[in-house]
């Protein structure tokens, strides 16, 4: 089957008339009869001991129908990797430390009453009593044998996740350098900024399941997390998701879930609540910060020898999904290139800050912006180009990884990197690769220049995790196919991804896109599909349901009416690291990404504009060109935010930017003049078409790549960002 | 969940007094809305039985001229007020100030009496209508109208001299001068912010003055945020009245405008150290436009 004819074209999505029209039901928008209104307390402070909740005056608030606290929770844990956070925190929990508050958004109680205004009201009447205890909000302070624990009941050490590479000998690597580059980078927090806030409804359902419709990632987790917490069998819970305003990882982890189950569940009442935004940005995870140290060797030729990294990474007070963010950068901080000597260590630390969690990228920006400047930096001393000193080291085929074993092929970051290159106007010559000249603007202050940079990203979960997810595929009809049903589970966050299914459905059985109709995200009749994250989605739903449409063709084609299907899709088997060397084959797939950008800094203010970025992306098949193109463009602008704009500032664990009017994220007016993308598809031989994962891809060359049209146009590197003008002035020396 | 109960919208100035007056108490004036929602939402401001809505009483929406003033009600939105062509030709600050408060949805319904009424030190309008030398009209429940300088509004960061439940601001007049044999008038308003608003400024300046040949006859210069209140930099003005505006005039205003200026620090926008390198470059452009505009 070499022609494709739904794959490769970009039908309306399945969900643009409604979303468009005002009519998609989100969370927030659900409501039922005789629904009760719920409000959370949350602790709003960073380290304490609940000793004593009083309830007496909230409870006398009319309206209010319950106070539940940490007693109430039958099984009071919860947590993706590490079951490490209570439901509620307070006294009479069922698990151990789970009387203890670890973060400010840790929540305390959850009241329901016949109105929200009710809810709140006795919010604030409950009188909650703390014993504050000795916080730690440095991830390098935390690491001090001396630090307070924040969870003495889980070891003597606040250290949470220690990641080894050893490959090679680095000692005797940079022996052979003739230039080494040591730097020191500091990455900040980003708070997703979804467009809609956390909500949700739940209730008991006509089986008498525990339902909650809510926006999540992965149906199937929620609802294991929910049935362990509220001690019930899985079949006993039901998670559904209506439309989703945005994920980006944010909703990995349990926000709403388990309390309005709880609720529901004791009062047999529907519960609806809907965090303000404010309770979002304290209430869910943060993309991890870090500071990575580094120190790099080349030759002369600039052939690369050798790199030690050391990256710290901040979990703040929960395990989240820390210890697979982690395992990515501790692949990803090398950058796509062959070293033959490595040594890495990769900590994540526990602290009292809002906890690190899963963000578009997960755990790869920060290392590419180490990585990456590295390789900057390298460039600049041996005097080579940025693009020519990358193509040296690109990754080959059966190059090995710093992991040991080499990337399963086809490795394409040879071809993106000048694919980028020559789309920004690199031209190769008989000295190498040489950047495009630059035309200065007429005011003086103005300068600008070309960064570049490129980057990988592994698609799926794995480290030793079977990746699988499952699908159902109905063919209906009589003499020809007159109608598909396909079945999945996976979350459309809003990148596209139902539409993409019924493409791949409708290419794998032989029928136009309009015959396809999507049931989607409902544990109740689907199997497990596996997270909306890592980048995976179209690669795992897209073989289960290929999978299942053959099967299905093939019982079509034995006259069975209806035909229907179901497959699980099983990814290639992966290996978790070897614990001293860090020996594995931890992924079966990565994209390949790398991106120009032309910046103009205004050596007055600080301010940094980005007037194109040229973004080239290896997805292995573009199912739907137009809306790869969009997740490109998206993932520009939220790597814009993250690089030059989002400032989310801390005190003591406390969340000083916790509206969206103070935590400043891109609007139309400050994205880049130009977003250019180019598409490259160099097909993954497992992947369905060819496809790879795309999601997380363009994000993560941007900051360094600003960062090296920074320096080209001032000379300075900045080393930290985000880079607001005030730390861009300072480099510049302008400001002490 | 709202966080009032009665809304009221009166159609004239009296409608308006008698609705503070006599509606169930807690009673709030409301004109865009833009602050006052959000801090009504977001608990910073305590629910109120009544909002008074004042966007549809006539003398509060004109812009016109009235004798040797041009009169802007105060709850003409913000969008009207950068489009209007009287406010172009005599208060030029203004309509510079109007394009950038805030995006342009903020700007179809926010009112230049909400933002003086907000007293923030660095309201893009404010400090435009500093400049101006701008007076307010106030209406209360009882008494006749009075005028006050706008200096004289602001109290503290946040906190307006006007008794909101029982004061409005009617709308605010600005000398008009038209240009002469003897000299010529401009302003100009300039802030440093990343282009899309939104937020409040880092730092914004606006300055009027009086031009007679190479001579600054009279010069008022606001910046924001250049203290609790409002900032008017009236040593600088000193220094530059009756002179040359030369690179060294300029540079002693500025010396001066640094020593009077109370910058500070606020973590979540911006450094004192930051606001202190950046109010010289903008002073020097701000003040170089205002002097061409007046040439």
């Amino acid at each position: 089957m070499s022609t494709k004819n739904v794959i490769g074209t970009s039908p309306v999505r399945l969900d643009a008339r409604e979303k468009v029209t005002g009519k998609a039901i989100f969370p927030g928008d659900l409501s039922m009869p005789g629904m009760l209104h719920m409000k959370i307390l949350f602790a709003w402070r960073p380290h304490a001991r609940v000793l004593r909740i009083d309830t007496t005056e909230a409870r006398a608030v009319p309206g209010v129908v319950a106070i539940f606290t940490a007693q109430d929770v039958p099984v009071n844990e919860y947590g993706l990797q590490v079951k490490d956070q209570p439901v509620l925190c307070g006294p009479g929990s069922s698990i151990e430390g789970g009387d203890v508050v670890r973060f400010v958004g840790d929540q305390v109680a959850a009241i329901v009453a016949e109105s929200e205004q009710a809810a709140a009201k006795a919010r604030d009447l409950i009188r909650v009593e703390y014993e504050d205890l000795p916080a730690v909000f440095d991830p390098e302070q935390a690491m001090q044998a001396d630090a307070p624990l924040v969870h003495p009941e889980r070891g003597m050490s606040n250290i949470c996740v220690h990641y080894k590479i050893r490959k090679g000998d680095v000692e005797a690597g940079f022996k052979q350098a003739d230039v080494i580059v040591e730097g020191e980078y500091r990455l900040p927090f980003q708070e997703h900024a979804y467009l809609q806030p956390e909500a949700g409804l739940a209730y008991i359902d006509e089986e008498g399941r525990v339902t909650i419709k809510v926006a999540g990632q992965w149906t199937h987790v929620d609802r294991e997390q929910v049935a362990h917490a509220l001690g019930l069998p899985e079949e006993q819970v039901r998670v559904v998701y209506p439309a989703i305003g945005g994920a980006f990882g944010g909703r990995e982890d349990m926000s709403v879930q388990i309390v309005l189950g709880l609720a529901a569940w004791k009062l047999r009442r529907p519960v609806k609540i809907i965090w303000t935004r404010q309770e979002s940005i304290i209430g869910h995870g943060k993309r991890h910060p870090a500071v990575i140290r580094v120190r790099w060797g080349a030759t002369k030729e600039g052939k690369l020898v050798a790199a030690e990294m050391n990256f710290i990474g901040d979990a703040g007070a929960y395990m989240y999904t820390t210890n697979k963010v982690l395992g990515n950068s501790t692949i990803v901080c090398t950058g796509p290139y062959f070293i033959p000597n490595v040594k890495t260590d990769v900590y994540g630390v526990y602290t009292n800050n809002v906890p690190g969690a899963a963000f578009r990228g997960f755990g790869a920006p920060q290392s590419a912006f180490a990585a990456e400047s590295q390789m900057n930096k390298l460039a600049e001393k041996l005097n080579l180009d940025p693009v020519e000193i990358r193509l040296r080291n690109a990754l080959r085929d059966g190059d090995t990884l710093s992991v040991g074993t080499p990337a399963p092929g086809p490795v394409s970051i040879v071809q993106v990197i000048e694919a980028a290159a020559r789309q920004a106007g690199w031209k190769e010559t008989p000295q190498g690769w040489q950047a495009p000249p630059v035309e200065q603007p007429s005011e003086p202050h103005l300068k600008r220049g070309w960064g570049f940079a490129a980057g990988f990203k592994n698609v799926g979960f794995s480290f030793g995790y079977q990746e699988n997810s499952w699908a159902r595929v109905e063919l209906h009809g009589k003499s020809e196919i007159e109608r598909v049903v396909a079945y999945h589970a996976g979350a459309e966050v809003g990148q596209g991804t139902h539409t993409v299914m019924a493409q791949m459905v409708a290419e794998a059985v032989g029928v136009p896109f309009e015959k396809v109709t999507m049931v989607v995200s409902d544990t109740a009749n689907m199997g497990n599909p596996g997270s909306a994250s890592a980048s995976r989605m179209t690669y795992m739903a897209g073989n289960a349901l290929r999978g299942a449409g053959l099967a299905a063709l093939e019982k079509w084609h034995a006259e069975e009416r209806p035909a229907i299907a179901e497959y699980t899709y099983l990814a290639p088997k992966t290996t978790p690291f070897e614990k001293e060397t860090g020996y594995s084959t931890p992924n079966f797939c990565y994209a390949y990404a790398a991106q120009a950008v032309e910046v103009e800094v205004d050596t007055e203010t600080g301010e940094v504009r980005l007037l194109r970025v040229i973004a080239a992306d290896d997805v292995g098949q573009a199912i739907n060109p137009k809306l790869a193109e969009g997740q490109i463009e998206g993932a520009v602008v939220q790597a814009q935010g993250y690089a030059i704009q989002e400032n989310f500032v801390t005190q003591n664990g406390r969340v000083l930017s916790d509206q969206l009017s103070t935590y400043l994220i891109p609007t139309i007016l400050d994205i880049p003049g130009e977003i250019k993308s180019v598409i490259l598809e160099v097909p993954d031989p497992n992947g369905p078409w060819g496809a790879r994962g795309l999601g997380e891809l363009p994000y993560i060359p941007l900051a360094p790549a600003v960062t090296g049209g920074i320096h080209a146009a001032t000379g300075t590197w900045v080393d930290e960002i985000p880079l607001i003008p005030e730390r861009v002035l300072r480099s510049l020396g302008k400001i002490t | 969940m709202l966080p009032w109960q009665i809304y009221l919208r009166p159609q004239t100035l009296a409608e308006v007094r008698q609705a503070l007056d006599s509606a169930p108490k807690p009673v709030l004036p409301i004109a865009g809305g833009t602050d006052l929602l959000l801090d009504l939402r977001q608990g910073r401001h305590a629910p109120v039985q009544t909002l008074v809505d004042l966007t549809a009483v006539a003398e509060m929406t004109v812009i016109e001229l009235r004798g040797e003033h041009l009169f802007i009600g105060a709850a003409v939105p913000v969008s009207r007020v950068h489009s209007d062509p009287l406010v172009a030709r005599h208060a030029r600050a203004l309509t510079e100030a109007s394009a950038l408060i805030a995006g342009p949805q903020v700007r179809n319904v926010a009112t230049l009496g909400g933002n003086v009424a907000h007293a923030l030190p660095a309201a893009d309008g404010t400090i435009a209508l500093l400049a101006l030398d701008t007076q307010a009209e106030i209406a209360a429940i009882s008494g006749e109208n009075r005028i006050v300088p706008l200096s004289q509004l602001f109290l503290g960061p946040g906190k307006s001299a006007i008794d909101k439940n029982k004061e409005i601001i009617v709308g605010f007049y600005i000398q008009v001068l038209e240009a002469s044999e003897a000299f010529k008038v401009s302003s100009c308003f300039k802030r440093i912010m990343r282009p899309q608003g939104v937020a409040l400024p880092i730092i914004n300046c606006a300055i009027w003055l009086a031009r007679e040949g190479d001579r600054i006859r009279d010069i008022r210069i606001a910046v924001g945020p250049g203290g609790p209140i409002p900032f008017r930099a009236t040593k600088a003005e000193a220094v530059l009245r009756g002179q040359t505006p030369t690179n060294e005039t300029i540079e002693r205003a500025l010396i001066a405008l640094l020593d009077q200026v109370q910058f500070r620090t606020s973590p979540r926008r911006a450094s004192a150290d930051y606001r202190r390198h950046l109010v010289g470059g903008l002073f020097r452009d701000v003040i170089e436009s205002a002097w061409e505009r007046a040439g």
